[in-house]
């Protein structure tokens, strides 16, 4: 019998010759990612110091720090926090990566998410990396154990495979399947498990959409998501890996605790009602359609990138945003800005009366332009619990770029493919 | 040696339904703090206004499928700590509460089929390592799924801080540098 990729990966990681689901070992992350955040990282640094005793990492080049949320108020709080995991940084020789953007997205274009390498934050959004044949688990608290140790102790998951045939229709994107996963499969259709796309459709797929569908797997109570390498990945990670790396592909007759088929061209535009992403409170959207929004927001690690960007120009250009609706579209990272500029997005969308910021955490979390109470939003954010974005009296509802973007337009939740036929 | 008593004797002080997002406990308003006496004056506020008072320290609460679903915060789990609950029984969790918990050291047992099986007030038995729950009213005894010997190791330790502590606390951890270069 075979292993899965997700099994590959592991066992080089724990030094094994193959690992099995259910073992629990430790395993050591090639890089163990954090972005500063109160409570957490400074913390961390000072259990370190003062529990542990380390005063200077060993391996400075497996951690990896962001700045990326409370970036947008420079006031004195974001720089007393920032300056603590610069501080940090230097003294351990830990590169500490700013003003770039999003994290999730930023260890793409720096070549950290290179094919067969394991990766871990406490963040579990880091699961995006997956796009690109490494795994990116979201360990919590335990990425301490990881920076004390070395490693971590994981149980070995199961992989369930979506084998994907077709392409995406108009107007309908990756956001679209991962909610039509959740609707048809269960908020625990993977619980503990890694999801692995498979199959033309995920071959065809490009790596923005790749990158936002493996971000949101936490949401079928995965762990992780990942594709196996290809040309389009290797492609991408050529050009930019920082080490050495080897790919690994999952054996033709590895075992997967499940196997679904998905025909892309079948999906149609999902929304998700105010609260949670789970089955229940997913809507094909002629069922939201009409609904009245003051606020759409286009960005995060799960979306946000340049052809999310593309899709809210195509549909913007030449329109203007509905009166009273503010139409935040905030690209993931600065690279993504600039490639954006550059292609004159980013002019269109702001004719359009939409307004563009720089790429942070800040607008998906509620620090920067937050909900009022009542205020309804679309958003292509990673989540819609109340208070998420702002006031626990306002609501948001989540869906793709193409929705989002329709629906800044008209003032309320529409089918993207009326605006877009 | 265990922080953690082997068996619990206590009463269900609660069941959730499948799905169950823990921030409701206290209130997405509230998921920020930790102040001990705020959280008592929110805890399970929603479900029923007098479970902190009713509530006996060594009662547990009882989850569905994928307990623990969303985006969970810390302080909802903490109030129910503060108020006397020792562990959860639950059907299965959703791995992020899992883990976050894991760490905090709350008992955490798997047992499928326990929602439907048991009532509010019931009075168990909980084997917490070998997942096993006796039920009084019926003698019935619930098989689940026991922890791995990682996992056993963590919550009787208290906890992952607290595991690490005994490992590696007071000397040098594995991942410190072996020379501090000079400065």
């Amino acid at each position: 019998m075979g292993s899965t990729i997700t099994e590959k990966i592991l066992a080089r990681a724990g030094g094994l010759d193959r690992v099995r689901p259910g073992q629990n070992a430790p395993f050591r992350p090639d890089y163990m990612i954090a972005y500063d955040y109160p409570g957490y990282t400074d913390v961390m640094f000072r259990q370190m110091a003062d529990d542990f005793g380390i005063d200077r990492v060993k391996d400075p080049e497996r951690y990896v720090l962001f700045i990326d949320h409370m970036t947008t108020r420079n006031d004195e709080r974001e720089k007393q926090m920032h300056d603590v995991t610069r501080e940090w940084g230097r003294r351990n020789g830990v590169e500490v990566h700013e003003g770039m953007g999003i994290g999730h997205q930023v260890s793409a274009e720096l070549g950290y998410a290179m094919p067969g390498k394991f990766l871990v934050h406490f963040d579990g959004h880091v699961s995006g990396l997956g796009a690109f044949g490494a795994l990116g688990w979201g360990v919590r608290k335990d990425l301490l154990e990881a920076w004390v140790t070395g490693a971590v102790y994981l149980d070995v998951p199961a992989s369930t495979q979506f084998h994907l045939e077709g392409r995406f229709a108009e107007g309908v994107d990756n956001r679209d399947l991962i909610h039509h996963i959740i609707a048809s499969y269960g908020a625990d259709a993977c619980a503990h498990q890694v999801m692995e796309y498979v199959g033309p459709g995920a071959r065809n797929m490009t790596i923005d959409r790749r990158q936002g569908l493996c971000a949101m797997a936490m949401f079928t109570g995965a762990v992780s998501a990942i594709f196996n390498p290809d040309e389009k990945s290797l492609a991408y990670v050529e050009k930019v890996a920082r080490a050495p790396f080897e790919p690994v592909y999952s054996d033709p007759d590895a075992e997967y605790s499940a196997k679904y088929s998905i025909d892309l061209d079948a999906l149609s535009p999902q929304v998700v009602l105010p609260g949670s992403a789970k089955s229940a409170n997913t809507r094909p959207v002629e069922a939201v359609a009409g609904t009245e929004i003051q606020h759409a927001y286009i960005g995060s690690c799960a979306s946000g990138r340049i052809e999310e960007i593309r899709a809210a120009a195509e549909l913007l250009k030449g329109k203007k945003v509905a009166p009273g609706v503010q139409f935040n579209v905030v690209p993931t990272s600065q690279r993504i800005y600039a490639q954006a500029q550059a292609e004159g997005l980013l002019d269109i969308l702001a004719e359009a009366g939409a307004r563009v910021a720089g790429a942070s955490c800040d607008f998906c979390v509620g620090y920067a332009s937050p909900l009022k109470p009542g205020d309804k939003c679309v958003s292509t954010g990673v989540l819609n619990i109340s208070g998420r974005m702002g006031s626990t009296d306002a609501e948001i509802y989540m869906g793709s770029a193409y929705t989002v973007a329709a629906s800044a337009l008209a003032g309320r939740i529409v089918d993207p493919r009326e605006v877009m036929s | 040696m265990s922080v953690v008593e082997p068996v619990f004797a206590g009463r269900v002080a609660w069941i959730f339904g499948d799905d169950f997002d823990v921030d409701l406990i206290i209130g997405v308003e509230n998921i920020k703090y930790y102040d001990p006496d705020k959280l008592r004056s929110v805890c399970m506020q929603a479900f029923d206004p007098a479970f902190v008072t009713e509530v006996r320290p060594g009662d547990i609460v009882v989850g569905g499928r994928n307990f623990g679903y969303g985006h969970p915060h810390y302080p909802a789990m903490i109030s129910l700590r503060n108020a006397g609950i020792v562990a959860v029984v639950a059907e299965s969790y959703a791995p992020g509460f899992w883990r976050g918990e894991l760490y905090q050291g709350m008992p955490l047992v798997t047992v499928p089929g326990i929602s439907s099986v048991l009532q509010r007030w019931d009075d168990v038995e909980v084997d917490w390592k070998a997942a096993t729950v006796r039920v009084a009213r019926t003698g019935e005894v619930l098989q689940g799924t026991p922890p791995s010997a990682h996992a056993i190791e963590v919550t009787e330790a208290g906890g992952g801080l607290n595991l690490l502590r005994a490992q590696y606390g007071g000397g040098r951890a594995p991942a410190a540098a072996e020379t501090v270069p000079a400065s």
